[in-house]
């Protein structure tokens, strides 16, 4: 424990000495480098001596005033947007950037141009990127998605397809557990996204099959829930698809909302002529998500001006999050299993470490105080970062209620009318004697074991549960639907 | 002389004429009739019947008009914020 210790304290000084030197070699290359690529050697200095953050304006100026990139910067670049994101190039315009057709700067530009929706140029832009190169799997999968979002399915399938197979390739190679977590990431969600074009295309079999590669421990696997209820609900097998929603009520779930799986919940009900049922899920549905909206519709109208008040809650401590809505602090839960959020956060950290590490520099001079400025500048544009993501999460979350309600509204006129037929037609006498479930009425594949359902959720069952719910619908209801 | 014979007897006959319808202007004397009896029940009509004869209104199926419900065409809402979550 003691030899352990000393290490660590070695480690610790032997990197603030190099730190310190590559600190210094930045700052006499500004004192005496009169040269055009001054700006290009103090970053390389920076990037060398673990200043990442620091280094971003110097590389910003340099590809601002050239447009040549030598291997040495190619690799300083590579450097910086693998440890800032997209962070590295964020003061260059677009037009700039498109002149650049290194990797780095390509994906970067290339996810910039399409969260503008430009997708005709993100795929250009992104088709640059060799297919060996470690960025070419996010690039296929935001291709994919391009191809996805124009309906060329074909082509879509292929990018997904080549996506998982170089994903599944990297994983086995990579050393490092965090690195081998962001390949599975991506493989995974290459396969989920195979299975929703199946899903597109009405082959919901083969988008059933691929799901079962998603492990339940996975980041993805709760929403995939989602996707596998609308297969079964297109199958016409309501009662996996009521099943498959009813998971989200487990207490290991109980962070993720889907507003979306009460209406397919309430419509599975409907196609199985289970009128009050659907009425049920349908009242439940605006008891529960409308003060719920309004709570953050609150919390979202008296903190609009903020930049921070939406980080703070999440650096809040366990006593002050307790206090919150429940809802609000699960929606905070939910928004942490982001990767965008947990890298924002990560380089937050990491710039605020740097910024330490700079103010323990023994020399100060104008060169360190420019960088103590630029690094407080980042720091603040992060966190008003962060916050305005949560910010936009919430709003969207609040949208999702609203678009859900309108289709709750359909849903309940419908049932009203049916049930207004039913009493027309006097076969209301019909419910009285349903069967409340059984094993005949519940379908299942030749791997899949009957257990029945006690009332308590079981961890390895999740996402397994079906209903046993006999249809109600007589021939002239069938017909009308 | 034949001539004048000619002249001499049409106006004698011109003269005669609007002598007549003077006298009948003055004898017309119009009157209606003071009672009728119609029988429309003896009445009969030939031909062939084009339309029906009493009016009805045919049973037919009430039309149902079906609301949209939420279908799930495509996953572009969340592949889209898969890819703003990445990065």
């Amino acid at each position: 424990m003691k030899y352990f210790a000393t290490t660590i304290i070695l480690a610790t000084l032997m990197v603030s000495n190099y730190a310190h030197a590559t600190a210094k070699a930045a700052f006499e290359i500004s004192q005496n480098d009169k040269s055009r690529e001054k700006n290009k050697k103090i970053a390389h200095e920076l990037i060398d001596g673990g200043f990442y953050f620091s280094a971003i304006p110097y590389i910003n100026t340099y590809l601002e005033d050239h447009s040549d990139i030598d291997s040495q910067l190619e690799s300083d670049i590579e450097t910086l947007v693998i440890k800032t994101g997209t962070m590295a190039v964020l003061n260059l315009e677009e037009k700039k950037l498109e002149k650049f057709s290194i990797p780095s700067i390509s994906l970067i530009l290339g996810t910039r141009l399409f969260n503008k929706e430009q997708y005709e140029k993100a795929y250009e832009i992104l088709s640059r990127i060799p297919e060996t190169h470690k960025f070419a799997i996010e690039a296929d999968l935001m291709k994919g998605t391009i191809k996805n979002l124009q309906r060329k399915h074909i082509e879509a399938l292929s990018l997904y397809g080549q996506c998982t197979q170089k994903a599944t390739q990297q994983e086995s190679n990579a050393i490092g557990e965090k690195l081998k977590r962001y390949y599975s990431y991506l493989k995974e969600t290459c396969i989920i996204r195979t299975a929703r074009v199946k899903i597109e295309d009405h082959k919901y079999e083969e988008a059933l099959e691929l799901y079962e590669q998603i492990d339940k421990r996975s980041y993805k696997w709760p929403y995939i829930l989602m996707d596998k209820a609308w297969a079964h609900y297109y199958l016409k097998d309501y009662n996996r698809a009521i099943g498959l929603t009813v998971t989200y009520k487990s207490p290991l779930l109980e962070s993720y909302f889907f507003p979306e799986s009460e209406v397919l919940m309430a419509l599975s009900y409907y196609n199985l002529c289970l009128w009050d049922d659907s009425l049920k899920v349908v009242d439940h549905f605006y008891d529960y998500y409308q003060p719920k909206a309004d709570a953050l519709k609150d919390i979202l109208g008296k903190n609009k001006n903020s930049d921070t008040y939406f980080l703070d809650l999440y650096y809040a401590d366990p006593k002050t999050r307790e206090n919150l809505n429940p809802f609000i602090r699960n929606l905070i839960t939910q928004t942490r299993k982001q990767v965008k959020f947990n890298l924002d956060l990560a380089s937050l950290k990491a710039a605020k470490d740097e910024l330490a590490l700079i103010k323990k520099l023994k020399n100060k001079n104008d060169f360190t105080n420019g960088l103590e400025a630029n690094l407080d500048a980042t720091i603040a544009f992060i966190g008003a970062k962060i916050n305005f993501y949560i910010k936009k999460e919430i709003f969207t979350f609040i949208n999702e209620i609203h678009k859900h309600s309108y289709s709750m509204f359909n849903l309940k006129l419908e049932l009203l009318s049916k049930k207004r037929e039913e009493i027309y037609n006097t076969k209301s006498d019909q419910l009285v004697d349903r069967n409340r479930g059984s094993e005949t009425n519940v379908n299942r594949k030749m791997n899949q074991y009957f257990f029945d359902f006690n009332g308590s959720f079981w961890a390895d069952e999740l996402g397994d549960y079906s209903f046993g719910l006999k249809s109600q619908c007589s021939d002239a209801n069938k017909e009308s639907k | 002389m034949k001539n004048i014979l000619i002249i001499t007897f049409t106006l004698i006959s011109f003269g005669i004429h609007a002598e007549d319808k003077v006298q009948d202007k003055k004898n017309t004397v119009y009157k209606y009739k003071e009672y009728e009896v119609i029988d429309l029940g003896s009445m009969e009509i030939k031909g062939q019947i084009m339309a029906p004869g009493d009016l009805t209104v045919n049973e037919r199926e009430r039309k149902v008009f079906k609301r949209s419900l939420l279908e799930k065409n495509n996953f572009d809402f969340e592949n889209k914020r898969e890819i703003e979550n990445l990065r």
